[in-house]
């Protein structure tokens, strides 16, 4: 039994399909991320699985549970740690685990020592008194995933876990995140659009874009299948610019090319000897080369070769719009 | 049902914690009643041989302090249910249908929690009251009154789930509970006895369940019952109209919670 399965998922809100033909399973004690850029249906997908939201079509399954059938047992199976910080600042650390313990049904003589063990965890046993106006966003945001965890779900559900949070304080998170996995053997279910987190956390990664999965595989096997070296090149475009790319494509070890306006990545086996006949051809060409690099693969690649694009963290504002406008549909 | 009380009493500890500590809120909501019988109480001290005809023996400001009461706990409780929007704006709510509780807990929990609210402010008032002169034949009287308190305000805070949880923003939900609660105080005896209303006011005043718990209330504090309406038919009226708010209530805000904010 697979702790999370969904088969042909789909949610449309009006005309916009946020979720479109999802399906895809989550081994149990596997971290799974999902990863794409805002607006790509990661938030729409994880409140499907946590009963927030019914699909329009398609199954989804926790622990063996249907979330359309059986939203209760779903519940009892699972933690959810939304996108917002969502402790209550009026109440002290403690006080918010506390009421996270009640809400969960956890047995009264266990309360005391399972909130004290992931006060623990989170190292935040000497502010647990404090009201939580005092703690900072990162502490915060550590208080809010040791509430989801606290009754020992089967599936935590972490969606965009270190957003709005700075580099340190996301490690931080991310040690938290590793930590949480290997003491309490936990499914954990996140979504980012940080490539470095799904890199640094995941066991595997589902890319998302535009509501469709484009590709699940471990962050190893996608990089590898790029080819072992990526060159990155920027040009001056003129008329020429065609004939440069179908030139390139000619070179024996070029696996595969993207291009974004002038700037084209080269996905190659053997970077060293494509480098000079890159310029050859430039030169035969009439094309002016502005830069040129070689790398290693990241998962920045595999999500442009996937996706045709970049991700993007600067492009929110278009799709709050997106966002807003969906959700004014759904009122109306 | 064990457990729907169990969790009715999470979520009603947790509303309590949050009034708690918001200390300066309790103040704040105590300036309006306490303006209200301070200066209309005095402003209509004439009016005293009006009470005077159709029986009540003492001042204007005795005759009317049930009524500010009764005020208190109207707009306490429909207020008090303001904080399901932010509850669902940042993320508490979506918190809570994610855990094993059922929603009728949310709500119920929130309503007994702003009734119980309600009636800590209206005793406040309550305190004024006898501070600036108003007198208790019976103290013993205190306790019951309380009652009455919490279980009218039980259906006033229904009212307030109901609407917060129907409402997507903040304007609607103040839009809609002014236009609720000023007629219903006023469409009431609280400041002027049921007998002198004309006779369209008064019938539409006897629809109104404001109107019994002022009576209730105030023949309970004066002793002086009104307009020959019994008190076994006030409270029946309340207790319909409190039973029919709570289930009510938590069927659309369970219907409501369950659609996307």
């Amino acid at each position: 039994m697979y702790s999370v399965e969904t088969k042909s998922l789909t949610k449309s809100f009006g005309d916009v399909t946020a979720v479109d033909d999802v399906s895809f399973s989550v081994e149990k004690g596997e971290i799974f991320g999902f990863l794409g850029p805002n607006g790509a249906g990661k938030s729409t997908t994880i409140m499907i699985l946590t009963t927030l939201l019914k699909p329009t079509s398609g199954q989804a399954l926790i622990a063996g549970n249907n979330v359309m059938t059986d939203p209760k047992k779903v519940r009892e199976n699972i933690g959810y740690v939304q996108q917002e910080t969502t402790v209550d600042e009026y109440l002290t650390g403690r006080e918010n685990l506390l009421l996270q313990a009640k809400l969960n049904h956890i047995p009264k003589d266990e309360i005391d020592s399972r909130i004290d063990e992931v006060l623990d965890l989170i190292e935040l046993s000497d502010k647990q008194n404090e009201s939580v106006v005092t703690y900072s966003g990162g502490m915060r945001k550590r208080l809010d995933i040791a509430g989801g965890l606290l009754h020992r779900p089967k599936v935590l559900f972490l969606d965009e876990p270190t957003v709005g949070l700075d580099i340190q304080t996301r490690r931080k998170i991310w040690e938290y995140i590793k930590r949480i996995h290997d003491e309490f053997e936990m499914t954990i279910f996140l979504t980012t659009h940080y490539m470095e987190e799904a890199d640094q956390l995941c066991d595997r990664i589902g890319i998302i874009d535009g509501g469709k999965i484009q590709v699940i595989d471990s962050p190893e096997n996608m990089k590898n299948a790029m080819g072992n070296e990526v060159i990155s090149i920027i040009i001056e475009e003129n008329n020429s610019r065609d004939s440069f790319l179908s030139e390139l494509k000619n070179i024996e070890s070029v696996n595969k090319i993207n291009e974004d306006g002038s700037k084209l990545t080269l996905f190659v086996s053997n970077g060293t000897e494509v480098i000079p006949k890159v310029f050859q051809i430039s030169s035969d060409i009439g094309i002016k080369i502005t830069s040129i690099s070689l790398t290693q693969p990241t998962l920045d690649d595999v999500f442009i070769s996937y996706t045709g694009h970049e991700i993007r963290d600067d492009d929110g504002t278009f799709n709050r719009k997106r966002e807003h406008a969906k959700m004014k549909r759904l009122r109306a | 049902m064990n457990t729907l009380m169990y969790d009715t009493y999470t979520i009603f500890w947790r509303e309590l914690k949050r009034y708690k500590k918001s200390r300066s809120g309790v103040l704040i909501r105590l300036i309006q009643p306490a303006i209200w019988i301070i200066v209309i109480g005095n402003t209509f001290s004439g009016t005293q041989p009006l009470i005077q005809s159709v029986g009540f023996e003492g001042e204007y400001i005795e005759f009317m302090a049930p009524g500010v009461i009764i005020l208190t706990a109207i707009f306490t409780s429909i207020f008090g249910g303001v904080n399901t929007l932010w509850d669902r704006r940042y993320g508490f709510m979506n918190k809570a249908l994610t855990s094993p509780i059922s929603r009728s807990a949310i709500a119920l929990g929130k309503m007994s929690a702003i009734s119980l609210i309600a009636a800590l402010q209206a005793s406040l008032i309550l305190g004024i009251a006898l501070a600036i002169g108003v007198t208790f034949p019976n103290p013993i009287m205190i306790a019951p009154i309380m009652a009455i308190v919490i279980l009218f305000s039980l259906g006033f805070s229904g009212i307030s789930v109901m609407v917060a949880a129907t409402a997507k923003s903040q304007e609607t939900f103040w839009g809609i509970i002014n236009f609720l609660g000023m007629p219903l105080f006023m469409l009431s005896p609280a400041l002027f006895p049921l007998e002198l209303l004309p006779d369209w006011l008064a019938t539409v005043a006897k629809l109104n369940p404001v109107t019994y718990t002022v009576l209730l209330v105030r023949e309970m504090m004066t002793g002086v019952s009104e307009g020959g309406v019994s008190i076994v038919l006030s409270l029946g009226i309340i207790i319909v109209f409190v039973l029919v708010m709570v289930g009510l209530a938590s069927y659309v805000f369970t219907r409501e919670v369950n659609k996307p904010f």
